[in-house]
């Protein structure tokens, strides 16, 4: 006999009141982790969408104007092209492809053309120091999406992620936004003189109602000969992970190109901030609803239930059980009552988000692991919360209760 | 001497004003000795038991047991000086219901450091003592009111008391229970040397001590 067996015996003797107890936490442990799981995958899921989108970061020289995110590059100053370099060597982590630019307003014939100078996948590969990061050897994708199973964007539908995964672009050809290739009457394979050298055109790109359909895309070192603006860009691309963008990328960046301005399309961090913002806000008032009402089911249960055993306690007292025996039994059984709610909480919770999530989040949902943990704590932490009273309660009960029945 | 109150007084806040329910007593205690106090209802007997034992606050005077001073001791001392010094036998047995009868006779030990087998070999063989050794696995429920009485009885021996304060013991059980219970008693005191003061309103029951203390209106007669 010692206390665990005592507050063993006593749950097993009150089986019934048990569930009664532990019915509000719970029930609020498993909204919370249903919730959590649901909420997961669609902030993993919106992070891909966000990401698929395209270059989200630019970095400009410190003299650009930033009013038109798409088009911030023409005729804006230029910086080295050797910035890059010194992006990818800083390792910084949410960075997932760089695409240096020269733009430039020209005229080709009679027509004013946007021409962007860009590095071919096969260049940007063949430099020692980009391949060891990493970041752009592959296909592109988004490697900062937390799940490649969510990311269903691979196929590089969006034009804007076409034009950075071009495996190859010749010093003479070039590639034809599509309102320009209509304006110019080219298709594939015509020839066009820019700036006096003639170029072939390689594709005519869909159409991407963006600037880029006004745009003709040449090798950024052909461009750079011809607009006499040698190893300088007017732009560096960043496909940032929009997670890193939320957690401090630009600033970060910043730091390591202090004399740039770097910007983003706000409204891409702004939604997945809120977004995330939204999720944390539901669990948080979750989390808030079953500490006040878990917390006092709890407390209300084992106030009840000490209530029930005061002769039992008073009993306990008088042969020599002191304050701290009774709040030690009292906690222990809080403890346990903690855990079983965790557990039960977290299996119901993670079940309704597996059945639930494909109707509510149109995703499959997961199990995840690391929530029973997260569960437990919140439980076990409730529970101990609202047995400190009726604890420092019992702890009170007068000793000779029993005694006095003369 | 095992027990010496000295001029112990202990009053009562009531609508009406203040209730002396001890009033100075004093009285001396030696080991070994059964000791019966009596007196009609309401004469301060159970108050008496109860400030022996440190369950409730003396308003003046000393109590001593052991050389242990009851009146002046910290909440937490006198939890200890009890779990280690005095067994209590009620009338109402108090035992827990959902324990069987030997983990009931084990309860005092729980917080104590014995070893598992030691408390149980400890609680049986007090239970063959009160001849219950067959009933060792039986509830409450499952005994008659002597047998749990003996239980009881049992349990506040599992610490090797040197004092037993038992508050009508016999108030519960028939005439033929209580005499095998007071005999018990009796047997206890004089076999294992345990000092034990016993409150009783019954004539019968004061006969098994041999020391009576008769309390009046708080006072001893």
């Amino acid at each position: 006999m010692n206390i665990r067996k005592l507050v063993w015996l006593e749950f097993k003797q009150h089986k019934s009141q048990l569930i009664s107890g532990l019915l509000a936490i719970t029930l609020g442990i498993a909204v919370i982790v249903g919730i959590r799981s649901i909420s997961v995958v669609s902030e993993k899921a919106v992070a891909v969408n966000l990401d698929n989108l395209g270059a989200n970061i630019l970095v400009l020289p410190q003299a650009s104007n930033v009013d038109n995110y798409y088009a911030a590059d023409i005729d804006a100053p230029t910086m080295p092209e050797e910035y890059v370099d010194r992006i990818v060597s800083s390792n910084l982590e949410g960075v997932d492809n760089l695409s240096p630019k020269l733009t430039r307003r020209v005229k080709v014939g009679t027509e004013n053309v946007v021409l962007t100078g860009i590095l071919p996948k096969n260049e940007i590969t063949s430099k020692p120091m980009w391949q060891q990061s990493g970041l752009l050897g592959n296909d592109l994708k988004a490697s900062c999406a937390p799940s490649n199973a969510v990311n269903q964007s691979n196929g590089y539908e969006d034009e804007k992620l076409q034009r950075k995964v071009i495996d190859s672009l010749g010093a003479d050809e070039c590639l034809l936004g599509s309102t320009i290739s209509r304006k110019l009457k080219l298709v594939d394979g015509s020839s066009v003189i820019i700036l006096g050298e003639t170029f072939k055109v390689s594709r005519v790109l869909n159409e991407t109602g963006t600037v880029d359909d006004d745009r003709i895309f040449i090798h950024l070192h052909k461009a750079q000969e011809l607009l006499k603006i040698p190893n300088q860009v007017s732009a560096i691309e960043i496909m940032g992970c929009c997670n890193a963008i939320s957690d401090g990328l630009l600033s970060k960046l910043r730091n390591v190109l202090p004399d740039t301005r770097i910007t983003t399309i706000g409204q891409i961090v702004a939604t997945q901030i809120q977004t995330n913002k939204m999720m944390n806000k539901v669990s948080l008032i979750f989390l808030i609803i079953i500490i006040f009402v878990g917390g006092i089911s709890i407390g209300n249960f084992m106030w009840a239930n000490i209530n029930e055993r005061r002769k039992e306690i008073g009993m306990l007292r008088m042969i020599g059980f002191n304050k701290a025996t009774i709040y030690q039994m009292i906690l222990a059984k809080a403890f346990v009552l903690g855990i079983i709610g965790g557990i039960i909480g977290y299996i119901l919770g993670t079940a309704a988000g597996v059945w639930l999530g494909p109707e509510l989040a149109g995703l499959p949902v997961q199990p995840i692991p690391s929530l029973i943990l997260i569960s437990l704590c919140i439980s076990i932490g409730v529970s101990l919360l609202g047995s400190i009273l009726p604890a420092y309660l019992a702890g009170r009960i007068d000793p000779f209760k029993n005694m006095q029945e003369v | 001497m095992i027990l010496k109150t000295n001029n112990l007084c202990k009053q009562y806040q009531h609508k009406d004003g203040l209730v002396d329910a001890l009033n100075h007593v004093s009285f001396e205690v030696n080991e070994g000795d059964f000791v019966t106090i009596t007196g009609a209802s309401g004469s301060g007997k159970t108050t008496l038991l109860l400030s022996l034992a440190g369950l409730i606050h003396a308003t003046s005077g000393e109590i001593r047991i052991k050389d242990f001073d009851v009146v002046n001791a910290s909440d937490r001392k006198l939890s200890d000086f009890r779990r280690k010094h005095i067994g209590f036998v009620m009338q109402s047995f108090a035992l827990i219901p959902y324990l069987t009868a030997i983990e009931n006779v084990m309860l005092p030990l729980a917080i104590s450091k014995f070893k598992k087998e030691q408390k149980y070999q400890k609680a049986l063989a007090l239970l063959k003592l009160v001849d219950l050794e067959n009933r060792k696995n039986h509830l409450p429920s499952e005994l008659s009111a002597g047998q749990q009485q003996r239980v009881a009885i049992a349990r506040a021996l599992v610490n090797s008391p040197t004092l037993i304060l038992a508050d009508e013991p016999t108030g519960n059980l028939d005439p033929s229970l209580s005499t095998d219970i007071l005999n018990l008693l009796k047997k206890i005191n004089k076999e294992e040397k345990i000092t034990i003061l016993m409150v009783t309103h019954s004539p019968l029951a004061a006969e098994f001590g041999n020391r009576k203390i008769n309390l009046h209106n708080g006072c001893i007669n």
